[in-house]
């Protein structure tokens, strides 16, 4: 039996508005923060999906009228895009912002409202943690991928170019004021990303419920999360138009966020975040090659909790069917089947010689930045160079 | 009339300062004689200044990186730091200090926040880590660490006192001259 959580600190004041024609209700929640002309902020390949069109259609006919689109958003956000979507928001004298897009979108116009909020067009003033104490000016986010689970965090991060730095931001009032989840959002994406991306918040949750800081509340985030991918992952890889399958994906990468927001993740991460920086492999790549080999390592310090996943991962038959003690490593089986299932679907990698894009000789790197990663600290099990290395071997071939 | 609870805070306090104190001449000590330690500080460049402090106003210790992985004391704490990590509580520091929550956590538990770049705090937490697994009795850093390592008693004890050597020698202005 768990012994009692000693302490813990859960938050998520982000109103979840999920389900079809969730876009339709955009402008009644625009009414209710007296905005009512909002600068949408997204990037090129979202626009160029026709996903700002599902937006602009659902406010067409209401007292919201849209002031202006902002669609050059990289990758990877810099202070200057930032600087340019705050100087539109300006000049068209928009009330609200709207991102429509994935992580880098969102970070975006965190940060650009950040400036339009505060003033000026210094963002450092504001960097770190804890800095802004100010309501913002209305935020709504609409993902459009089901993965980073970044409509929950409080967290912007944006790269100076002209240092070479990344600038964190982290405060209580860069959340949104709300996530819209619309299936509309998710059905043309590609299998590939889909799978990546359901990974990511598979590992969201995964490591949420297993991690130093993990709660009662974080767990019950997590395995709604994980039930929900487990089931409808396979069903939308087989079928990519089945609208409910997508919307459940949806849910259950907002759950995942909620619940790594409050509990945090671990060495899978940290070790993504490193071969990341290293190899330029995309994230939901990386949290897939880790996660399975994240939690065999772990396991000798939460075994019970991992065993405990088994449930929301292969439903309630299996899992009664099979005693504690094995548990844990049939969790692990379970991800590595969920994996081979997706390999056959849409090549997404399983190893490191299968991305083609790693060499033998960065893996020290990636061992060394992962102990020095912030996300290691949350892990059960401390990491050492030496395990990183060991890890990542294991994920070789 | 006497309380108990006046008692308290203020023993609290007093014991929270004299460990910051303590703290901050541990690790220059360490910094100059166990090579681990001195291989983690000597990823902060030269100038690099690092503040431990318990909110609000202190205590704190705030050290100067070398560049070689030797740290020292700043009297002046007037000039900004690169990294500042802080207790949010005198009683949160407490907990730490006397090895009642080891500091990764304290950091889970959101009684540790970090003004500055995370890695940078991460890497000074295992440096501390470390410290207090070659300066505590097995029986109390085990307390205090994620995971205690296998360090032979052989190996510990000529660390440990060598530590402690440049704890006190630094404690006597001219003494390593």
């Amino acid at each position: 039996m768990n012994a009692a959580k000693s302490f813990y600190e859960f938050f998520c004041p982000v109103k979840v508005i999920a389900g079809h024609k969730a876009l339709e209700h955009m402008a009644f929640e625009l009414g209710t923060l007296q905005a009512q002309r909002p600068l949408i902020i997204t990037d090129k390949g979202v626009r160029e999906a026709g996903l700002v069109r599902h937006v602009e259609q659902a406010l067409e006919g209401t007292a919201v009228t849209l002031a202006a689109v902002f669609d050059d958003v990289p990758a990877d956000s810099s202070v200057e895009t930032v600087r340019a979507a705050a100087a539109l928001y300006r000049a068209r004298q928009c009330d609200a912002i709207v991102a429509v897009g994935g992580g880098s979108v969102m970070d975006t116009a965190r940060a650009a409202n950040i400036l339009v909020s505060e003033g000026g067009d210094d963002l450092h003033v504001y960097a770190g943690a804890h800095n802004l104490t100010r309501r913002l000016r209305p935020l709504l986010v609409i993902p459009t991928t089901s993965g980073t689970g970044s409509e929950t965090t409080m967290v912007a991060v944006i790269s100076d170019t002209e240092r070479g730095v990344k600038v964190p931001f982290t405060s209580r009032v860069l959340m949104p004021d709300a996530a819209i989840l619309d299936p509309r959002m998710t059905l043309a994406l590609p299998p590939y990303i889909t799978a990546m991306t359901a990974m990511d918040a598979m590992t969201h949750a995964v490591e949420a419920y297993i991690g130093l800081s993990a709660n009662p509340l974080s767990d019950a985030y997590a395995t709604a999360a994980i039930r929900k991918i487990a089931e409808n992952l396979p069903r939308v890889m087989e079928h990519p138009n089945d609208a409910n399958a997508r919307l459940e994906l949806a849910q259950a990468s907002t759950l995942a966020g909620v619940a790594f927001s409050n509990s945090m993740v671990g060495v899978v991460h940290s070790l993504g975040h490193s071969l990341g920086a290293v190899c330029h492999l995309p994230h939901g790549v990386c949290m897939n090659l880790f996660l399975p080999y994240g939690l065999s390592f772990n396991a000798s310090v939460v075994g019970e909790r991992i065993g405990e996943l088994l449930l929301p991962l292969v439903g309630p038959r299996f899992y009664a069917a099979t005693p504690d003690a094995q548990r844990p490593d049939k969790v692990v089986t379970a991800l590595h089947h969920l994996r081979d299932q997706l390999w056959q679907h849409c090549q997404l990698p399983r190893t490191l010689q299968e991305t083609g894009k790693v060499r033998r000789d960065q893996l020290q790197r990636v061992a060394e930045l992962t102990v020095d990663d912030g996300s290691v600290i949350y892990n059960p099990r401390e990491v050492t160079v030496a395990d990183a290395l060991e890890l990542l071997e294991r994920a070789w071939a | 009339m006497w309380h108990t609870t006046d008692f308290v805070p203020a023993a609290e306090r007093a014991y929270v300062t004299l460990m910051m104190g303590i703290v901050g001449r541990a690790l220059v000590a360490s910094s100059e004689t166990d090579p681990e330690i001195r291989d983690g500080l000597a990823a902060y460049p030269e100038g690099f200044r690092i503040q431990m402090t318990v909110d609000p106003g202190g205590p704190a210790f705030t050290v100067r990186c070398l560049g070689d992985g030797r740290v020292e004391l700043v009297a002046d704490d007037s000039e900004p730091v690169d990294l500042r990590v802080h207790f949010k509580h005198r009683t949160h520091a407490f907990l730490v200090l006397s090895f009642q929550e080891g500091s990764a956590r304290a950091f889970a538990n959101n009684r540790i926040y970090v003004d500055g770049d995370v890695s940078h705090a991460i890497r000074l937490l295992r440096c501390l880590s470390r410290m207090e697994t070659l300066i505590l009795p097995k029986l109390v850093a085990e307390h205090a660490v994620k995971h205690y390592p296998a360090l032979p008693l052989s190996a510990k004890v000529p660390l440990a006192a060598r530590i402690y050597e440049h704890f006190v020698l630094n404690l006597v202005p001219g003494a390593r001259a």
